[in-house]
């Protein structure tokens, strides 16, 4: 599709050679956040009819991963803009959805809150409390490491109401709410992580999302099932940097006489480097295609495309900087920043171990 | 897998039949109609969601917003009975 090829050329040419520079800076430059944002690509899922791209969650994985070859970070705002807005489009109402989508296609940045200082894997654990008092709804509570809320104008807060859960769409200026950006992120450093703090912030109720109550659990996997999938295309796109850097390294440089990739080992560290890129590219497609079709299996195939991706991910960086060597080895080289993102997505959205925990339960329940 | 989907003619016996055969699909065990199948431990919070994306794609409709609570999927009846409320509206 014309578009997407549209849309990649128009990343590579913003984020140029500047991604090393937002690494070590900690900052992506706001125009470039609202010129995607305004353009509809930071959530390019969004339906035609409520004003976005109507892409498929296949052309958007392929857009997700190209941006994640180039820089993790400003792919970390694609990821939470795209699950705020998949949340909105989810549990708001008809009314709610045109708002609401109509401004994150339009160049305004969104955050989406889910953890909190003792609720991190375990969110079931989550304190923050949301509260329907007249015609205001009320939050109070902390949320940490929320992803792109240093840029954000909203943010899609996550919290229980009465015995269940709701969602809340917050105005990051509003009274109440303090937004502190994570000081020393170790990877995805430029995706403004931020802690969010919620003192009785009080809002017009229709800042409450209407599928207020629902079970905490639907909520979340709901909402997280959208990231796994953009987490596990943003690791494909980590792959095929670390590749292309591996390749291009082993076949310019030369030790004891021939390229590195004359030598067996550099070159079985290549064909594994392929085969991760591969593998990770073929479960990505295989989860887009079960969201396009509406397949029910699309919730544990994200999990499962989560899981291996980012698995992959974090080996084969380690994989890249070991073949860059020296050459790779500084803060900003592409290689050493995959090897710092590549970790975090080990963590975020569910990490490798709450998967496990995940797939076990489901194997346990569908296979014994 | 095959499913009389998506007719205007789809009655409660056919939503009830039709939910039955997904999940002993994925069960691979028989399901009484009126059994509370989270109580069970048969459904992971996975297959929970499974549930929701298998009725809004067989039967052709949207559970969003206030009709996503675990009670209307806490058993074949109440799912039944989901579907034919969204299905009328």
């Amino acid at each position: 599709m014309s578009d997407d090829l549209t849309a990649a050329a128009l990343v590579t040419e913003l984020v140029g050679d500047r991604a090393d520079g937002w690494d070590r800076e900690g900052r992506i430059p706001t125009e470039v956040i609202r010129e995607l944002g305004a353009k509809g690509l930071l959530c390019a899922e969004v339906p035609a009819r409520l004003g976005g791209l109507g892409l498929t969650s296949l052309q958007n994985g392929e857009f997700t991963a190209h941006v994640g070859s180039l820089c993790s970070s400003l792919r970390s705002l694609l990821t939470s803009q795209g699950m705020a807005a998949w949340a909105i489009q989810r549990f708001g109402s008809k009314e709610q959805q045109v708002h609401y989508l109509s401004r994150l296609t339009s160049g305004e940045v969104v955050g989406i809150a889910f953890s909190e200082p003792g609720a991190g894997s375990d969110l079931f654990a989550m304190s923050t409390e949301i509260r329907v008092e007249g015609d205001s709804v009320v939050l109070e509570g902390t949320k940490v490491w929320v992803t792109g809320a240093a840029y954000a104008d909203l943010l899609v807060v996550i919290g229980r109401f009465g015995d269940g859960a709701a969602a809340a769409i917050v105005p990051a200026d509003a009274p109440g709410v303090t937004v502190e950006r994570v000081s020393n992120p170790m990877g995805c450093r430029a995706a403004g992580h931020a802690g969010v703090h919620l003192a009785a912030v009080r809002l017009p109720v229709d800042a409450l999302l209407r599928g207020a109550g629902q079970p905490l659990s639907m909520l979340v996997t709901s909402a997280l099932t959208y990231g796994r999938v953009s987490v596990a295309w943003g690791c494909a796109g980590i792959l095929r940097a670390c590749l292309t850097a591996a390749a291009r390294h082993a076949k310019s440089r030369r030790q004891f006489g021939k390229p590195l990739a004359e030598h067996q080992l550099i070159g079985r560290h290549l064909a594994e480097l392929l085969v991760a890129e591969q593998v990770t590219t073929r479960v990505c497609e295989h989860a887009s295609r079960c969201w396009d079709s509406g397949s029910p299996e699309m919730i544990t195939a994200a999990v499962v495309a989560k899981h291996v991706s980012a698995g992959h991910a974090a080996r084969s960086a380690s994989t890249a900087v070991q073949v860059l060597a020296s050459a790779g080895a500084s803060d900003g080289h592409v290689v050493a920043r995959a090897y710092r993102d590549a970790k975090l997505m080990e963590i975020i959205e569910g990490s490798s171990e709450i998967c496990q925990l995940m797939l076990a339960e489901h194997a346990l329940a569908v296979a014994s | 897998m095959t499913l009389s989907i998506n007719q205007p003619t789809t009655t409660a016996d056919d939503v009830e039949q039709d939910l039955l055969r997904f999940l002993k699909q994925h069960t691979k065990k028989s399901w009484e109609p009126d059994v509370d199948l989270f109580a069970s431990g048969a459904v992971s919070s996975l297959f929970a969601m499974q549930l929701v994306m298998f009725l809004e794609k067989n039967f052709d409709i949207a559970i969003g917003g206030d009709n996503l609570t675990l009670a209307n999927f806490r058993t074949v009846n109440a799912m039944t009975a989901l579907v034919r409320r969204l299905s009328d509206e």
